[in-house]
C-alpha cells in the first residue's frame, strides 16, 4: 500500500523581512495574495497532472499538511479557508492527520484564529526566535515575549496544545545569559515541541551579508562568535532534555508522541508535495531505473504566479542511498544499515566511513544502527561531505 | 651597392619605465618613413602581448631605419631596442655592446632612476657616445634644468647639449636624429676580415627555427656561408641574412658594422648564447669578442601543478619555453607535500613572474609555486663543496663546516623624504652600506650590499611601500658572503612539510619562525580537529600556533523539504577542498605555499 503524502503550502509574505532571513520569503502588497492563492489552488487542483508530468507516481491520501513562510496568518481569513477547501476536494485527508501552520507571535488574531480551527489546524508553530525582547527587535521582529506568551494562551484556550516554539541560537545581542532566560521561558511555557536553529551566515539573507562583509549594519557586529553560538546550541539540547522535551533531529527537540510528522517526512524520505513559491516536493518515480523524483517551483514570485516552469531532479539509486545517509543521520535515532541494505543492496565503502568517523568521536554504531554524536551532529556538513560522490 | 660604413650609426635607448622609450622609438621609425603612421600598432617594438601589458620590453630588437640627414646624405641608423629590467641586465650589455652610441632618456618630471643609471654605466663602460635626451617636457609639472642638474650629478655626464624632447607631440624628436648623425661615431671594423659577429639575441619562431639578431664587428656574413659558434663550436649554414625595418627584409649579407638577423637551421636556442661570437668555418677569427658570459640563474623555486594530472602538461609546457628562452632552466623535483613538480631557476623575480604567467596564460595551467630562494655555497665539514637552491635537500647541521650566500650590490635612487624608511628596511635585511650621496639638491643615491636572499622574498614590495613608489632599484650580483644560514622548516600537525621549509640566516630564524607559523595560522582553515603549526630548526620547535578544531558546520532548517540544495551546498563544500592539497589529514589551501612571501608584510 502506498505511503500517504506530506503536503507543503508555501505562503511567502511577511509583515517585514528579517534581517537573518534567507528564505523566498518578502513584503508583498496584499494586491497580489489572491492572484497567489489563485495560482496555489489551480497547481493542487492540477497535483495528479503535475505529479506525472514530473515522471513521481501520485497518491491521493495525506496524512500531514504544513502551511509555512513566510507568515500564513497574514493572509486573510476567505484566503486561507479557500487553501483548506481546496486541498480536501482535491486530495484524501485521512483522519488524525497532521496540520501545522507557522505563526508569526502577534498574527493570530480572534478571527483568523477561529478560521484555522475551522479548517482543522491542530498545530502552530510560533516563529519566537527569541524571548529577550531587545534580541527579537535588533533583527525585526515585530513581536515582544508577552505577545508571545498570550499567544500561547489564546490557542490553549481554543484548544491547540500542540504548539512550537522556534528559537534563534547566535542572534545580535545573545550571551550565555539571556539564552538561557530564553530556554527557561520555552520550558516554562510547557509547550511540547521546540526548534533550535543556529543564525546561518550566506550571502541569501542582510545580516549574513553584513557578517560576511564585516560591517555593523543589522547589528552584525553583535553576534556572537561561533564558538559561543555553538555553546548555546549545546545548552539547548542539554536544557531541553533535561526538560523532558528531547532531541530527536539537530533542530527539534519534542516531549514523546510530539514528533512533528510532517518534518519528519523529510529526513526519513517519505513522499511530500509542495505547492507556492519555492515548493519542493519528493515522490517515487515512475521510471524504474530512478529511485525518486524532486522538483520545486520557481523562487521569483511573478515567475511563479505566471506559471513558470517546475525543476525537476531524478534521484538515482545511488544518489538515494546518500540521501539516506545525510538526511537519516540528521535524526538521533539515526541509519538503520540493515534497512538500507534491503533497499539499496550491499553498503560497499561506507564501513570503513563509519569506522573513521566512529573513531574520531562523531559517531557512534551499534551493530546496524548508526548514529552521530552531540559532537557529529555539530559538525555533521563535515560528516555528510564524505558520504556524497561529486558527479 | 653596399653602403660605407662612414655612414652607419649604430644606437640604443636607456631609459627607465614609462619614461617614453617605446614612443620615442615610434617616432623614430614615423620620421625616417620607416612605417607610416596607418601602420603604426601602439609601440611596434614591444610585440609580445606581456610586453604591452607590463610596459616593458623583454626581449632586444634591431631595426634598421635609413634617414637623409640635413647634410643631404643617408644614412643607415640600427636602432637596437634593449630589455629594460634589472633581471635582464647581461642582455642590456650585449645589445649596448652592439653599439657606439646610446639615448638617455630622462623624464623631465621625474628625473634619473637607477634602472638608467646602471645602464648608463654599462654604456659608458663599453664605451658608447651617450647623447642625454630629456623627454615629456610638454608636461607642466616639465622641470629641464633640474633634468640636466641630476644626469650631471648622478651619470656625470654634460647635459648641456642635452635634446629636449616631447615623444608624445614629436616636438624637438627630428633633432635626435641630427645629434645621432653628428654625435655618435661610425662603427669601425674591415668587411674583408675574418668574421666576428656577436649574438646579442636569438628566439625560436615555430615555422622558421631560430632567428639570431647580431651585429658584425668584422668580416662579412653570407647566406650559404659555413658558421661556426665560439662557445660550443657546432657548426652551420647560413640560411638567411637580412634586417628588420622593422618587417623583415632579406639582404644577401651583413658587412662589418651593420647589424640584423641570420637564420641557420637552428632548432634550440641553447645552442645561440647572448654574447656569443659567430665566426667563419673554413676561416676562424683569431679570438672571440671580449663579454661572453654563461648565463646563470639567480633565483630559484618549485613549480607545482595544482592538478597533479597537469604534470606532463607542464613539462610539456616548460620544454616549449625553453625553446624560446635559454635562460630559465628546469629539473624534475619531487615533494612530499606537493607530488610531482619542477625545480626551477631565473635571471630574477621579474623573470619567474613572466615564466609562471606565461605557463597560466598560454598553457592553461594552475599553478603552486614555492618560495623563491637563491642557491648557497656550502663547504661541508670533509672538505667538499656543494651548492643547493632546494630547501629540501639542505645538510644536516652536522655536515656543514660553512655556508656562502650570493650577495648583490644594490643601487637605489630615491628622494630625500623617503631615506629614512629605505635605510630601516636595508638594515632589517641585512644590507652594508657602500656609499650614500645626493646626486641633486633632494635626490640620493644609496648603494648597499644586500644577500640576495633577502631580495627574493619580500624586498621589492617593502621598497614600494616605504618610498610610495618613489624609489628604484638596480643591482648586479657582486660575490658572496659567508653567513650563519640555517633551514627553518613548518611542521604541519607534526609532519614537516617540505614545501614550506626555507633557508633563513640563524638571527632572524626565530622571528621569521614565528610569523610565518602565525602567518599559516590564518592561512588553514579550521578542520575538525586541533592542528598544531610548528616551525622548527632541526629538531628545536621556535614557533607554535594552533588552529583551533572547527566548532560547527551544520545546516539547521529545512527549507520546507529543499533537498537539492542542500546537497548543492555538500558538493560545494567537498569541491572547495578538492582545490587544497591534504598533507596529512590536513587540507592546506594554495595561498600557503606562498605565505612566506607575505609573512613582512604591513611590518
Amino acid at each position: 500500500m502506498a505511503m500517504p503524502l506530506g503536503l507543503y503550502l508555501s505562503v511567502p509574505f511577511c509583515r517585514t523581512k528579517c534581517s537573518y532571513c534567507n528564505f523566498a520569503s518578502d513584503v508583498f502588497s496584499r494586491a497580489v495574495f489572491h492572484r497567489y492563492v489563485d495560482r496555489v489552488c489551480a497547481d493542487i487542483e492540477n497535483a495528479a497532472g503535475i505529479t506525472e508530468q514530473m515522471g513521481g507516481r501520485f497518491e491521493r491520501a495525506v496524512d500531514s499538511i504544513y502551511l509555512g513562510g513566510g507568515t500564513p496568518t497574514v493572509l486573510d481569513s476567505p484566503e486561507l479557508e479557500r487553501l483548506f477547501v481546496t486541498i480536501s476536494q482535491n486530495l484524501e485527508v485521512r483522519p488524525g492527520c497532521e496540520i501545522t501552520v507557522e505563526c508569526a507571535p502577534g498574527t493570530l488574531a480572534p478571527d483568523i484564529l477561529e478560521t484555522l480551527l475551522h479548517c482543522g489546524v491542530n498545530r502552530v508553530s510560533l516563529g519566537v526566535q527569541s524571548f529577550v525582547d531587545a534580541e527579537a527587535a535588533s533583527v525585526g521582529r515585530l513581536h515582544q515575549r508577552t505577545t508571545v506568551l498570550d499567544d500561547i494562551a489564546h490557542l490553549r484556550a481554543a484548544g491547540i496544545t500542540n504548539i512550537n516554539l522556534d528559537l534563534i541560537a547566535g542572534l545580535p545581542h545573545q550571551t550565555a545569559e539571556s539564552w538561557e532566560a530564553s530556554l527557561s521561558e520555552a520550558i516554562a511555557s510547557g509547550t511540547p515541541h521546540a526548534s533550535v536553529y543556529m543564525l546561518e551566515v550566506d550571502e541569501d539573507s542582510r545580516l549574513g551579508r553584513e557578517l560576511i562583509a564585516g560591517g555593523t549594519r543589522y547589528h552584525a557586529h553583535f553576534v556572537p562568535d561561533e564558538e559561543l553560538t555553538a555553546d548555546l546550541y549545546e545548552s539547548a539540547c542539554q536544557r531541553l532534555d533535561a526538560a523532558g522535551v528531547c532531541q530527536y533531529e539537530i533542530s527539534n527537540f519534542a516531549r514523546a508522541g510530539y514528533e512533528s510528522r510532517h518534518n519528519l517526512k523529510y529526513w526519513i524520505r517519505q513522499p511530500y508535495l509542495g505547492f507556492g513559491l519555492d515548493a519542493h516536493s519528493m515522490l517515487p518515480a515512475l521510471d524504474p531505473g530512478v529511485e525518486a523524483v524532486r522538483f520545486s517551483t520557481p523562487d521569483a514570485l511573478e515567475e511563479y504566479v505566471a506559471g513558470g516552469p517546475l525543476r525537476c531532479t531524478a534521484v538515482t539509486p545511488q544518489a538515494a542511498l546518500e540521501e539516506s545517509f545525510f538526511l537519516g543521520l540528521r535524526l538521533t535515532r539515526g541509519v538503520d544499515l540493515d534497512a538500507l541494505r534491503a533497499k539499496f543492496g550491499a553498503l560497499d565503502g561506507f564501513d570503513s566511513l563509519i569506522a573513521e568517523f566512529a573513531s574520531m568521536g562523531l559517531m557512534v554504531r551499534e551493530h546496524d544502527l548508526v548514529r552521530l554524536t552531540s559532537r557529529g551532529r555539530l559538525l555533521s556538513n563535515e560528516v555528510f561531505e564524505r558520504f556524497i560522490s561529486v558527479l | 651597392m653596399p653602403m660605407d660604413a662612414a655612414f652607419l650609426r649604430n644606437f640604443a635607448i636607456i631609459a627607465h619605465i614609462d619614461h617614453g622609450k617605446s614612443t620615442l622609438a615610434d617616432r623614430l621609425l614615423e620620421l625616417t618613413g620607416s612605417l607610416t603612421a596607418r601602420e603604426m600598432q601602439a609601440q611596434v617594438l614591444d610585440s609580445m602581448d606581456l610586453e604591452r601589458e607590463r610596459g616593458i620590453t623583454i626581449k632586444a630588437h634591431a631595426v634598421r631605419m635609413m634617414y637623409t640627414a640635413k647634410d643631404g646624405q643617408i644614412y643607415q641608423l640600427n636602432l637596437i631596442d634593449t630589455p629594460g629590467h634589472v633581471d635582464f641586465s647581461y642582455e642590456v650589455s650585449r645589445s649596448l655592446a652592439s653599439c657606439e652610441g646610446a639615448l638617455l632618456v630622462v623624464d623631465a618630471s621625474q628625473g634619473v632612476e637607477a634602472q638608467t643609471l646602471a645602464n648608463s654605466y654599462i654604456a659608458i663602460n663599453n664605451g658608447l657616445e651617450i647623447i642625454p635626451v630629456i623627454n615629456k617636457i610638454d608636461l607642466p609639472s616639465a622641470d629641464i634644468a633640474r633634468t640636466k642638474e641630476m644626469i650631471e650629478g648622478a651619470v656625470g655626464l654634460d647635459a648641456a647639449d642635452a635634446v629636449p624632447i616631447s615623444a608624445k607631440t614629436g616636438q624637438g624628436v627630428p633633432d635626435v636624429l641630427e645629434a645621432v648623425v653628428k654625435r655618435v661615431p661610425p662603427p669601425k671594423g674591415n668587411p674583408d676580415n675574418r668574421l666576428q659577429a656577436l649574438i646579442f639575441d636569438s628566439w625560436f619562431d615555430p615555422y622558421r627555427g631560430v632567428i639570431v639578431l647580431t651585429r658584425v664587428f668584422e668580416g662579412t656574413l653570407r647566406k650559404g656561408q659555413k658558421i661556426r659558434l665560439w662557445s660550443n663550436g657546432r657548426v652551420f649554414e647560413v640560411e638567411t641574412v637580412g634586417v628588420l625595418t622593422p618587417k623583415p627584409v632579406e639582404i644577401g649579407e651583413l658587412r662589418a658594422g651593420e647589424v640584423g638577423f641570420f637564420m641557420a637551421n637552428m632548432k634550440n636556442v641553447a645552442d645561440t648564447k647572448i654574447g656569443d661570437t659567430v665566426t667563419d668555418e673554413a676561416n676562424p677569427a683569431i679570438e672571440a669578442l671580449p663579454g661572453f658570459e654563461e648565463i646563470k640563474p639567480m633565483v630559484f623555486a618549485g613549480l607545482y601543478t595544482v592538478d597533479a594530472h597537469e604534470h606532463t602538461a607542464l613539462r610539456e609546457a616548460l620544454e616549449k619555453l625553453r625553446l624560446n628562452d635559454a635562460s630559465f632552466f628546469y629539473e624534475p623535483e619531487s615533494s612530499a607535500a606537493l607530488g610531482f613538480g619542477f625545480r626551477c631557476g631565473f635571471l630574477g623575480l621579474l623573470h619567474m613572474e613572466i615564466i609562471q604567467e606565461r605557463l597560466e596564460r598560454e598553457f592553461g595551467l594552475e599553478l603552486i609555486t614555492t618560495a623563491p630562494g637563491v642557491r648557497f655555497r656550502i663547504t661541508k665539514t670533509d672538505g667538499d663543496v656543494v651548492e643547493v637552491d632546494n630547501p629540501s635537500k639542505w645538510l644536516s647541521q652536522s655536515e656543514i663546516a660553512k655556508v656562502e650566500e650570493p650577495v648583490i650590490l644594490a643601487t637605489i635612487l630615491t628622494n630625500e623624504e623617503y631615506v629614512g624608511g629605505i635605510l630601516k628596511l636595508v638594515e632589517e635585511k641585512r644590507g652594508k652600506q657602500k656609499s650614500f650621496e645626493y646626486v641633486s639638491s633632494s635626490r640620493v643615491m644609496l648603494q648597499y650590499e644586500l644577500p640576495l636572499n633577502e631580495i627574493v622574498l619580500d624586498f621589492y614590495d617593502r621598497l614600494k611601500t616605504v618610498s610610495r613608489g618613489y624609489a628604484s632599484l638596480d643591482y648586479h650580483l657582486s660575490g658572496y658572503w659567508e653567513s650563519p644560514m640555517v633551514k627553518l622548516d613548518i611542521l604541519v600537525a607534526g609532519d614537516p612539510v617540505d614545501a614550506l621549509s626555507i633557508v633563513v640566516h640563524r638571527d632572524f630564524a626565530y622571528e621569521r619562525g614565528k610569523a610565518l607559523a602565525a602567518k599559516m595560522k590564518e592561512l588553514i582553515p579550521r578542520q575538525m580537529f586541533e592542528v598544531a603549526i610548528q616551525a622548527s630548526i632541526g629538531a628545536k620547535i621556535i614557533a607554535r600556533e594552533t588552529v583551533p578544531a572547527i566548532r560547527k558546520n551544520v545546516l539547521a532548517k529545512c527549507y520546507g523539504g529543499d533537498i537539492t540544495r542542500k546537497r548543492k551546498l555538500l558538493e560545494k563544500q567537498k569541491e572547495g577542498k578538492k582545490r587544497m592539497k591534504r598533507i596529512g589529514r590536513v587540507d592546506i589551501p594554495q595561498e600557503a605555499f606562498l605565505a612566506v612571501l607575505k609573512v613582512g608584510e604591513g611590518s
